[in-house]
């Protein structure tokens, strides 16, 4: 309960925080619908010489795309704001202001900070989502929807462990701005299935740095493809991965020296 | 404002933003990681697409030469200025280089060479062990090889000369970084990047022909595999000539016009 008034304190505190940028839900609009629109175009190239991909149509990718970029837009709301804010404050020595609050550092950690604007990437990407479910004439049943979002849920919880986990090695090497950059290269490939991908990579995406499971695997449940046989380890994944990364957080949190000592 | 001629001025601003790079070595890796994410989403991409088959006369062994090919021109012609000269102009750190002898385009310029080269030094070990274990089959001919060197210098200083014009927006607004997104958006479908041009359907395959993108990154892509019969290779040289001189009066043009309203603002 305190610690949702805490959430709440910080949501509107941010909110206030980004109020004096208005302007910038305009740009981001427009930068998001280009993103989506260029990424569809490319869609269309492909698709102009081809029925299916790696097994799927283009409705399916469409979904697919949809897909990635909700969760990219969850990430530049969320996770990157405070993720890297606990980078930036770890470098400037204010990180231990932060761990002398009366609450879970971790959660303070991860919800600190939102960027709201960036919610028209979330928006868009459900649009896009619901214009290939349309194109799919996809019989969606609550089931169904139950199924997508719990691989959703799973999805995104990975995306926060490998956040978190890469924002950790903030404790060793201090200057870490551009680790999360890491992230973002994987994700990349995300915007296409991981069946398209020579059997290395698609190894290397499902078991290694899981973007499979991330778009594939929720966007698989929704389309009406054949689920993947990996799908009923998503949850797995999911709990396996947040495990390790909230315990290497703390073992990070006790390798941390401070910057004024 | 008059500027000496001669390139000792230059030659020591490459020096010393080469040094400036060389210490930010690991972010520059990072950052050059990014030239290999594309090529192989769509080497991967396309080769699902040909498979046994082709794909309008490609086949699976030309997508990997097009895209191993793509790795090295996307580095040699990536354009930085956005990022470089841009914020210099936005948080008046041009102001001292106005003072000097030396036009501060070649401010610009030395980064941007500097970047391309301390990057190659750490890219060109794994550009080569892909080349010996994916072993792309090359069409290239002495002839193309030398052609390709040729439009590749033309793609270099064409993007550039547009990575530059956009950076000067910069006296103007502080968002110039949206219409380089839209540019670099164009150069994505219509550049050679989602697929090679001649793979464009109908009035894009037109419009990439016509544009600038496809100078900048895809064409000597193609004058190297030999895709291109040598009408096509003629004109396309005269047409990336053509942009070339364009872009640098209207990079000139909007130099002087900027540079008025910088001195004007009295930053």
């Amino acid at each position: 309960m305190r610690l949702a008034r805490v959430i709440w304190a910080f949501g509107r505190a941010a909110l206030l925080d980004e109020t004096a940028y208005r302007g910038e839900l305009l740009g981001n609009v427009i930068r998001s619908a280009l993103g989506i629109a260029m990424a569809i175009g490319g869609l269309a190239v492909v698709f102009a010489h081809t029925r299916v991909l790696g097994g799927w149509t283009m409705e399916q990718v469409l979904v697919l795309l949809g897909v990635y970029y909700l969760v990219n837009g969850l990430v530049s709301t969320v996770l990157s704001p405070s993720l890297n804010k606990v980078v930036q404050e770890v470098r400037e020595g204010t990180f231990d202001y932060m761990l002398l609050k009366p609450a879970p550092s971790l959660l303070l950690a991860s919800t600190r900070r939102f960027v709201v604007w960036h919610v028209s990437d979330v928006v868009l990407g459900a649009a896009v989502i619901w214009v290939g479910l349309a194109r799919l004439e996809a019989n969606v049943t609550l089931a169904g929807a139950a199924v997508f979002a719990a691989a959703m849920t799973a999805g995104v919880a990975i995306v926060y462990a490998i956040w978190l986990a890469l924002t950790t090695l903030v404790f060793w090497f201090v200057r870490v701005e551009n680790i999360t950059m890491i992230f973002n290269l994987f994700f990349e490939t995300g915007r296409y299935p991981v069946e398209v991908y020579p059997f290395w990579l698609r190894q290397l995406l499902t078991f290694v740095f899981p973007v499979a499971f991330i778009t594939t695997v929720p966007a698989q449940t929704i389309t009406g493809r054949e689920p993947l046989v990996v799908l009923w380890a998503a949850p797995l994944i999911a709990a396996a991965a947040l495990l390790a990364a909230v315990r290497f957080w703390r073992f990070g949190l006790r390798n941390y020296t401070s910057a004024s000592s | 404002m008059t500027f000496r001629l001669g390139l000792a001025g230059p030659l020591a601003m490459l020096r010393a933003e080469m040094a400036d790079m060389l210490q930010y070595r690991v972010v520059v890796f990072l950052y050059a990681l990014w030239g290999f994410i594309h090529p192989i989403v769509y080497m991967a991409v396309w080769s699902a697409v040909a498979g046994e088959g082709d794909v309008g006369g490609l086949r699976q062994s030309d997508f990997t030469a097009y895209y191993l090919t793509f790795m090295i021109v996307s580095h040699l012609t990536v354009a930085i200025e956005i990022y470089t000269f841009g914020p210099m102009i936005q948080y008046g750190r041009l102001s001292p280089h106005l003072l000097r002898p030396m036009h501060p385009v070649w401010v610009a310029a030395a980064r941007n060479l500097s970047y391309k080269a301390v990057a190659v030094l750490l890219l060109i070990p794994i550009w080569t062990a892909l080349f010996l274990v994916l072993r792309p089959e090359f069409g290239a001919t002495p002839a193309s090889i030398a052609l390709f060197m040729l439009s590749l210098a033309g793609a270099v200083l064409l993007s550039f000369l547009a990575g530059t014009g956009f950076a000067l927006l910069a006296f103007w607004t502080t968002r110039s970084g949206s219409s380089w997104e839209i540019w670099m958006g164009l150069t994505f479908l219509l550049g050679g990047q989602v697929a090679p041009v001649e793979l464009l359907p109908g009035v894009m395959g037109q419009l990439a022909a016509a544009l600038p993108m496809r100078y900048t990154l895809g064409f000597p892509i193609e004058v190297l595999l030999n895709r291109l019969p040598p009408g096509e290779v003629a004109l396309g040289l005269a047409l990336q000539a053509g942009w070339v001189a364009a872009a640098a009066v209207i990079v000139a043009l909007v130099w002087r016009a900027g540079i008025r309203h910088y001195e004007a603002v009295g930053a």
